[in-house]
């Protein structure tokens, strides 16, 4: 865990309110990142830093992306090549695959594809399925950097406009015991951690989700991002999205 | 160049201590920089049983500060004793052991076990805008201060620092409450209770609707009050609220303030209370004070 001073290299819309920002380091080299793990961003004018996760990372340069829900991603969207944020990451847990799981399939919705699309640069030896929802055409992204990894890359709209219609939990359900994957790895909304955690239940599948929580310091130290997440003896405790998580068994998490 | 002081015979080799409930017990800023840096650190509220907290939501951003509702998440103060205790103990630094509880029992119980630990110093919290029971119902009335204060400092085998509450109509009135209980010290401001509201779905952003605002839109009104505390009571000040920088801590102490706390900062930004340590000679020598102590207390008012 380190704080950086980083600067802009590119900030480029890939969507409607979906953004690319890339920066790089002004002195030394990024701490190595894994999937699934977050980093804390400054946004100039704004005390509390904002989390994102990873994208696309290496030594001299980290992509998130971002979509415009609020002040601080309005903010963000004005950010120019060469203006300069500190960064303090690597954070959280990460995703962590076990040999046996062979097939994987990357569940996402919106910008919550985009952490799952650094999964097989983590992990390459495995076979990928991706399932992308988003809400209508002008709202869809990362479907070629997923296809140039996975054997197949399937998109969702909510009302048809592209790809197939419906959500993505409903496209992976039609297709699963064609796949017989060995785990899912989810992040998106709310609701569709909820619908995925009755597929994974129903198919008796292993599922690991990113959560989503409001950040205060983003190391574990304020107890701010509390999420309920069920314990081995039964009771439901306390845990914190940016230190124990955010990646957390998906039917543990309390939703 | 002296930025060592004093509080009720502690000696801190600078006058920075991280506020409680922003740095936990110190082991995660420990992996930025080596805590022994900072003058002391002020451990995360501990209760008699482990508690878990608001919902979430609990934080919002505002202008210039934050609001937040934790509400005294903590693992009770028996495994902060086995658990989290022995990490400071390690350290160069001046524990202090923050302390609440929903009734008088309750602080005197966590006040017993605090004392046989290796800590210098006990800050009891009167004053938590975030919990229902307790918490700042002790904090609000001064007989009330004055009387959790006697029976703590009954059993408080070390120092005790009462944290006040700025939701008060006189703050320097509860100060002069705690000091005639037998407060060693005071620490002030807790946080401003406040409310954010989403103006879409017409619900408040914090699951619990209040919390307590913090950051530097809240300075202001902590030195007002610490310096109204200051011309009042005999007992050391702490003061805390808002700090962001060294320039800030000379401020707190030319209101009064023997030391101070940082504590949204920390949230803000990872190394703040360690830039905020390293900054400070350079701001003293800018502001032609060679020792510290020279400046508490020394607001010019004519």
């Amino acid at each position: 865990m380190k704080d950086y001073l980083v600067r802009v290299t590119e900030n480029k819309k890939v969507a409607e309110d979906l953004y690319e920002l890339t920066f790089a380091p002004k002195v030394g080299k990024f701490e190595q990142m894994k999937c699934g793990q977050f980093l804390q961003l400054q946004i100039p004018g704004l005390l509390l830093r904002r989390p994102f996760c990873l994208y696309k990372f290496d030594s001299d340069s980290i992509t998130v992306a971002y979509a415009v829900v609020g002040k601080g991603t309005e903010k963000m969207v004005k950010l120019k090549k060469g203006d300069e944020f500190k960064v303090t990451l690597p954070l959280g847990n990460g995703w962590t695959l076990q040999d046996k799981h062979k097939k994987v399939v990357l569940l996402g919705g919106g910008v919550g594809c985009a952490p799952l699309a650094y999964v097989p640069i983590t992990y390459p030896d495995r076979e990928y399925f991706s399932f992308l929802g988003f809400a209508d055409k002008s709202k869809v992204a990362f479907e070629s950097e997923m296809s140039k990894k996975c054997k197949l890359t399937v998109v969702t709209t909510d009302n048809g406009s592209y790809g197939e219609k419906g959500f993505p939990t409903q496209a992976l359900e039609k297709r699963l015991r064609e796949i017989q994957p060995d785990v899912i790895l989810v992040c998106g909304p709310r609701p569709m951690l909820k619908a995925a955690a009755r597929l994974a239940l129903a198919y008796g599948i292993s599922a690991y989700a990113s959560t989503e929580e409001r950040m205060g310091c983003g190391v574990g130290a304020c107890l701010v991002c509390a999420c309920a997440v069920k314990q081995a003896d039964g009771s439901v405790a306390m845990k914190r999205a940016c230190a124990d998580g955010p990646i957390f068994k998906l039917e543990d998490l309390v939703l | 160049m002296n930025t060592a002081v004093k509080i009720a015979g502690v000696q801190f080799k600078n006058p920075i201590i991280t506020a409680s409930g922003t740095f936990g017990f110190g082991q995660e800023y420990d992996k930025f920089y080596d805590i022994s840096a900072l003058g002391g650190i002020c451990t995360k509220g501990v209760t008699r049983e482990p508690r878990k907290g608001n919902a979430a939501p609990r934080i919002a951003e505002t202008p210039s500060g934050m609001l937040n509702s934790v509400g005294l998440q903590n693992p009770g103060v028996d495994v902060f004793v086995k658990e989290d205790m022995p990490f400071l103990e390690k350290k160069d630094i001046v524990t202090i052991v923050n302390i609440a509880g929903s009734c008088e029992d309750d602080y005197i119980y966590v006040a017993e076990k605090a004392s046989e630990t290796k800590a210098q110093m006990i800050e009891m919290n009167i004053s938590c805008p975030n919990v229902k029971a307790g918490g700042m119902a002790f904090g609000i009335y001064p007989d009330s201060v004055k009387n959790i204060t006697a029976k703590v400092k009954k059993v408080c085998k070390k120092p005790l620092i009462v944290k006040l509450s700025p939701n008060v109509a006189d703050i320097a009135t509860n100060a002069l409450a705690a000091q005639d209980g037998g407060a060693d010290a005071v620490s002030l401001i807790n946080t401003v209770t406040g409310m954010a509201i989403n103006r879409f779905t017409r619900k408040p952003i914090l699951a619990n609707v209040t919390g307590g605002l913090s950051g530097p839109c809240v300075k202001p009104i902590a030195l007002r009050m610490v310096n109204e505390v200051y011309r009042r009571v005999q007992i050391p000040i702490i003061g805390l609220g808002g700090i962001m920088s060294a320039a800030d801590v000379i401020e707190f102490m030319i209101a009064g303030a023997t030391a101070v706390q940082v504590g949204s900062a920390n949230i803000f930004d990872p190394m703040a209370a360690f830039n905020i340590v390293n900054e400070l000679t350079k701001e003293m020598e800018c502001c032609k004070i060679s020792n510290v102590n020279d400046i508490i207390g020394s607001l010019i008012l004519s």
